[in-house]
């Protein structure tokens, strides 16, 4: 059982898991920008790059289906 | 309560709404073969296993600093919210199958038949386990969403009323119709869900890292129109790429 919860919050947080560590990825830029830089380019990155990991992410996978 | 709960309240019912009509549906395969009385005592001690979670949790969040919390539920909302946007918009565009609550009725009996039958002895108790697991995995998503969306503003109580609406609404319409609600267009409000969490994952992240989003509150309806516009058109393009 403790297995099956395992596999659960695995799945629940990283179901496909490239898209997750691109997610991930937008995230760990958007920290340094937003500290770096400046909060409101943070946020923006963050914004836009989620959208492009989300859409990029449906693409490919019609595309493998295809 | 203010109007900034309206959206926690409503995430946290439409999400635990899906998750409630997963679990139902595997408790009501266990009714089917051994009656309601092991479907019951699965469900409650589950019922009780969630309940210690969340008492055993709660009082840790509280001690997490607010930027933290917000960046790490933030974070957490993100990939959970985007991971249901791109399963609803997979399942609208047709590349994956659609989820068939009574096509699941049919094999979990199957399964759990065959499995009751191989075991002489402690037949209810196996189908008590099935009902438990059930409720456990699907409510373990329900804890998560409760928290998430309730955690970063204080929202905990609208959050957890909303999730409890959904399960009252759930339990009582399966109780009457002893069905799986197989008519509740499971996809859309999952992609409707994945929309409003992933705005959430996004807004608090940001907020957490120090970001104030222009219009305040009013940024949620911003982003979330711009993720729901994003997926939509997706799943179109993703459509016309599986069918050509």
């Amino acid at each position: 059982m403790i297995r099956d919860v395992v596999l659960e919050l695995y799945s629940m947080f990283a179901g496909d898991s490239r898209m997750s560590l691109s997610a991930l990825a937008v995230v760990g830029v958007s920290a340094v920008v937003a500290l770096g830089v400046s909060p409101m380019a943070g946020g923006a990155f963050l914004l836009v790059g989620s959208l492009v990991v989300l859409v990029t992410s449906i693409l490919t996978a019609a595309r493998g289906k295809n | 309560m203010t109007a900034a709960a309206l959206p926690a309240i409503l995430s946290a019912f439409l999400a635990s709404f899906v998750e409630v009509v997963e679990a139902l549906t595997v408790v009501l395969a266990v009714v089917s073969l051994r009656g309601w009385r092991p479907a019951i005592a699965g469900t409650f001690a589950s019922l009780a296993t969630l309940a210690a979670i969340v008492l055993a949790l709660g009082p840790l969040l509280s001690r997490v600093p607010l930027g933290a919390l917000q960046v790490t539920i933030g974070v957490l909302l993100l990939l959970f919210g985007l991971g249901w946007l791109r399963k609803a918009s997979l399942r609208a565009a047709g590349v994956i199958a659609l989820h068939d609550e009574d096509a699941i009725l049919a094999s979990t009996t199957a399964e759990l038949g065959a499995e009751v039958a191989s075991r002489k002895t402690s037949q209810d108790w196996i189908a008590g386990m099935t009902a438990y697991n059930a409720v456990l995995l699907e409510g373990l998503e329900v804890v998560f969403i409760v928290i998430a969306v309730g955690a970063g503003r204080g929202l905990l109580l609208p959050a957890g009323i909303g999730a409890a609406g959904a399960c009252v609404v759930v339990l009582t319409l399966g109780a009457i119709l002893q069905k799986p609600l197989s008519r509740v267009p499971q996809n859309t409000l999952k992609f409707i869900v994945g929309v409003m969490l992933s705005t959430f994952g996004v807004f608090w992240t940001g907020e957490g890292l120090g970001v104030t989003w222009p219009g305040g509150d009013l940024a949620l309806l911003a982003i979330g129109l711009l993720f729901l516009g994003a997926a939509v058109a997706t799943s179109v393009a993703a459509r016309r790429m599986a069918t050509v």
